[in-house]
């Protein structure tokens, strides 16, 4: 046995787990030195602009009582939360804060919607309707 | 109509002996109040909305809303700083990676 180790040539390897074997590294999505067919890298060119909300771009203001009465509820009068009006996070604070101004001002009713704004176009998707 | 002219140069000199500087005065109206505001002792149902545009030391701030609040005309009086509008970077609705978030926390 040993004599025809030494006949083989190639030097003996010792036993080495098939976990330990060295083998080429090659993933798919990383990028291979040298190979002109791969994918170049760039931005997604179908990417769609950032969705907006309905009043990305406006000035929110406490003295436009209509546009304030919009996201206010029509039997309570109460702020319609983020979930119902569909606004980011720093018009939803804007407009909540300009409510509540134009509350201790005297400018908007409290406990209850404008009845002249009644028929204002809806913004809010309002599931039940209190 | 001749008593609000009064009140309104009351309130304008006022604040020049303060030592604010008046830009502008804007009359928004005179309309039914949204609620019955009741002040000195009456139960008022409708207004003139008037805004004064002054630049001054806010050290007036706290005078004269003594000074408003004594008078009996004016029903309701209040303060505000000048909005700085900064409407136009707004960028829409970032979508907020919620799982990233949640990793960050641990």
């Amino acid at each position: 046995m040993a004599v025809r180790a030494a006949a083989v040539g190639r030097p003996w390897r010792r036993l080495m787990p098939a976990a330990l074997w060295e083998r080429p590294r090659r993933l798919q999505h990383e990028w291979q030195p040298g190979h002109p067919d791969q994918p170049i890298q760039m931005e997604n060119p179908y990417k769609e602009p950032p969705k907006k909300c309905v009043l990305c771009g406006i000035n929110v203001d406490y003295k436009n009582v209509q546009l304030l009465s919009q996201f206010v509820s029509p039997h309570t009068g109460c702020i319609y939360g983020r979930h119902i009006t569909g606004l980011c996070n720093k018009k939803q604070k804007e407009i909540s804060k300009a409510i509540k101004r134009a509350h201790v001002f005297g400018l908007m009713p409290v406990m209850f919607k404008n009845p002249s704004f009644l028929t204002d176009p809806k913004i809010c998707n309002v599931k039940y309707p209190e | 109509k001749p008593e609000t002219a009064a009140v309104l140069k009351r309130t304008v000199e006022a604040l020049m002996e303060r030592g604010a500087v008046v830009r502008n005065l804007e009359n928004l109206g005179e309309r039914s109040l949204p609620y019955k505001i009741s002040k000195h002792k009456e139960r008022h149902r409708r207004g003139g909305y008037f805004l004064i545009d002054l630049e001054g030391p806010p050290s007036i701030v706290s005078t004269m809303m003594d000074h408003l609040g004594r008078d009996i005309d004016i029903i309701r009086r209040g303060f505000i700083k000048h909005p700085v509008s900064k409407t136009e970077e707004c960028s829409g609705i970032i979508p907020v990676n919620y799982e990233d978030k949640l990793i960050a926390n641990k």
